[in-house]
């Protein structure tokens, strides 16, 4: 959920808006934004399933440094989405396991 | 190869005020940052800092950032970002992936001020989605704008786990439960009622044993530890939270002093492994200097200071500043160091770091073959003896009924002194050193209310219990939406955030000076004028969204 406004920042300074695609799906964002906390809002929480276990990872640090984040965006994997902002038309892949670099017109 | 003066890496406060500082005096500056902005850690931080009002006291750490960017900025230093270090080699060459392309530059002198990172606590659940850093969380709502959850669980009653608890509730997000492993509170008094009395239960001996859900956060276990830090069985309890917060502590983010081959010792009051370092910063290895959180946790104001110090200390060693001036300033800024290295928080970081600067001068004395006596043990892990709290003074029952006057609730040493100089009256006296407690001169106090927006700690009130027959009124402050109105009928709390009755919005007072710390003044039965210190508006609107 995105708040509109705060007791000591006022109204929220927001950038643009785009759209990304997530798995497919549409999903609106603001320029600016890092991708994990886009998702964040719009209630997507798993970003990566591990790779030995196949368990759901979210955001964790949002500092780049613990890799719980890394998805696959415009095709390459392992990026960490919590310090990548969104860009219009993006498009964003939850990653499964280490991750496949995809051909540009791949279909995921 | 490009050679540069000075390479600083990082552009938090730390990195930001040593580049000014040696810029301003003609040294040529580059700051690497691997983010997209600079201001470090500051820019999430809404809070008013504690200090000395000579300084940034009572200042929003995100409008510090923003001076420190712009001083930076004029003084000519250039920053980089999107800039990740990737190596330290020999004669100062730097490994940096610029906008994804790797350069090698060589630095003439290097500071690190590469910050902290968060502690992380392994239970069972805790790596599911909705478990988080509390700093994560301060980033997405207070710089992004988006709520981390409806319902919080926070780990840990230190200063970051009580601030960014109330920064959630500020956020709109209700926090259930702060849990706490030690028998006592971590942070500031000041800090934790700020949340106790919106109704933020802190459980004491007390931690999270379990966190459940099905691909996302749906609850939480917490359970009671014994004296001895273990877990008591049959005393679990089940609360339904959305997100797990954790704040346990922060680590200096020294991998860079790592492999750059300066010397390290473990200090626990500091974070776990520090680099060895003089007065000056400066590490084991010549040319590199540390300043800020990496050089041993502290909080921002005093990150700010050490990067003064290593950005004189730097500028004096390339000829930029006269030796006796450099020593005059160093001296200084040590001294407004000490100052904020007082009291039950501070006191434990002065501590340590007088511990990190032994280890530091008997490292270099074996080094140079010296006999060292075995006083200095490079390993210093124990904790500062808890000081006796102070009792606060309350005016007198006889001045209460006189008429309006202020009730510092401040019952610690907090380096901080912005309620003296609000005072038009010169009725509150702080004096030196800064941690000492506020004094109310009752007989000086006039009531006007100048101290409660002033003061970082939320902590003053305004009581008059001459108001009328059975009323008396209170001044709070009140940093949450919506504001309340003149008129409105709100539920009053005390301490606790326990309801104890109904109080009369008589005026709200939010003019710019206060810096969004709006002074509500409320009537109460006037039996509670001692008892409420918080206020609740009956049917909270719900918060408009994007």
């Amino acid at each position: 959920m995105r708040f509109a406004e705060h007791p000591i920042l006022g109204t929220f300074p927001r950038g643009r808006k785009v759209t990304v695609l997530v798995d497919g799906q549409e999903v609106e964002a603001f320029e600016g934004e890092m991708i994990a906390f886009a998702l964040h809002a719009d209630g997507i929480k798993t970003l990566h399933w591990t790779a030995k276990r196949n368990e759901p990872r979210g955001i964790f640090c949002a500092i780049g440094h613990c890799t719980d984040c890394m998805m696959i965006v415009d095709g390459v994997p392992n990026v960490r989405a919590c310090i990548t902002p969104v860009r219009e038309g993006m498009r964003i892949e939850t990653q499964h396991g280490r991750g496949e670099w995809r051909k540009q017109n791949e279909k995921s | 190869m490009r050679k540069v003066e000075v390479a600083v890496v990082g552009a938090g406060p730390a990195g930001l005020t040593v580049a000014s500082e040696i810029a301003n005096r003609g040294g040529k500056v580059l700051i690497l940052d691997e983010n997209a902005k600079p201001g470090g850690q500051l820019f999430k931080q809404l809070h008013k800092f504690f200090g000395s009002s000579r300084h940034l006291a009572k200042e929003r750490g995100f409008k510090i950032a923003q001076s420190l960017v712009q001083q930076a900025q004029e003084a000519g230093v250039e920053i980089w970002f999107d800039a990740i270090v990737i190596g330290i080699f020999e004669d100062r060459v730097l490994g940096v992936v610029h906008k994804g392309k790797l350069q090698k530059l060589q630095a003439d002198r290097i500071v690190l001020a590469t910050g902290a990172s968060e502690k992380a606590l392994a239970f069972p659940g805790w790596t599911l989605p909705g478990v988080m850093g509390a700093g994560a969380a301060q980033t997405m709502m207070n710089i992004h704008g988006i709520l981390p959850g409806k319902r919080i669980l926070m780990v840990g009653s230190g200063n970051v786990g009580l601030i960014v608890s109330y920064q959630l509730l500020q956020a709109g997000a209700k926090v259930e439960a702060v849990v706490e492993a030690a028998p006592k509170v971590g942070g500031y008094q000041v800090h934790a009622d700020k949340i106790r009395r919106i109704g933020v239960p802190i459980y004491l001996s007390y931690t999270v044993k379990e966190a459940f859900g099905d691909s996302r956060v749906e609850g939480a276990i917490l359970i009671q530890l014994d004296e001895n830090g273990r877990p008591i069985a049959g005393t679990e309890r089940e609360i339904a939270v959305d997100t797990v917060c954790l704040a346990v502590g922060l680590s200096p983010m020294a991998e860079l002093t790592w492999v750059a081959g300066c010397q390290f010792t473990y200090i626990n009051d500091l974070g776990g492994q520090v680099p060895l370092h003089n007065e000056a910063m400066a590490t084991t290895v010549p040319g590199i200097y540390v300043a800020g959180d990496v050089a041993g946790i502290g909080e921002a104001s005093s990150a700010i200071e050490e990067g003064r110090l290593a950005g004189i200390a730097i500028a004096a060693d390339l000829g930029y500043l006269p030796n006796s001036e450099a020593e005059h300033l160093k001296e200084q800024t040590r001294k407004e160091l000490d100052a904020l290295r007082q009291g039950p928080v501070g006191g434990r970081v002065g501590q340590a770091k007088r511990a990190l600067l032994d280890a530091h001068a008997t490292y270099i004395a074996r080094q140079a073959g010296r006999e060292v006596k075995e006083r200095a043990e490079a390993t210093w892990t124990g904790s500062a003896p808890e000081a006796p709290r102070a009792r606060a003074e309350v005016p007198s029952a006889e001045r209460r009924a006189q008429g309006p006057v202020a009730v510092i609730e401040c019952y610690e040493e907090i380096p901080c002194d912005p309620c003296e100089e609000a005072c038009h009256q010169g009725a509150i006296f702080v004096g030196e050193p800064i941690t000492s407690l506020p004094h109310l001169k009752a007989e000086r106090c006039n009531g006007c209310g100048l101290c409660i927006p002033a003061c970082p700690g939320l902590a003053i009130f305004v009581i008059d219990e001459s108001y009328s027959e059975d009323e008396a009124t209170i001044m709070l402050p009140y940093e949450f939406l919506p504001l309340p109105h003149k008129g409105m009928t709100v539920k009053a709390l005390d301490l606790q955030g326990q309801l104890v009755g109904e109080a009369r919005v008589l005026e709200v007072r939010n003019p710019k000076a206060y810096d969004c710390t709006p002074v509500i003044k409320i009537a109460v039965s006037k039996e509670l004028s001692m008892t409420v210190r918080h206020i609740a508006l009956d049917e909270p609107k719900e918060r408009s969204t994007v």
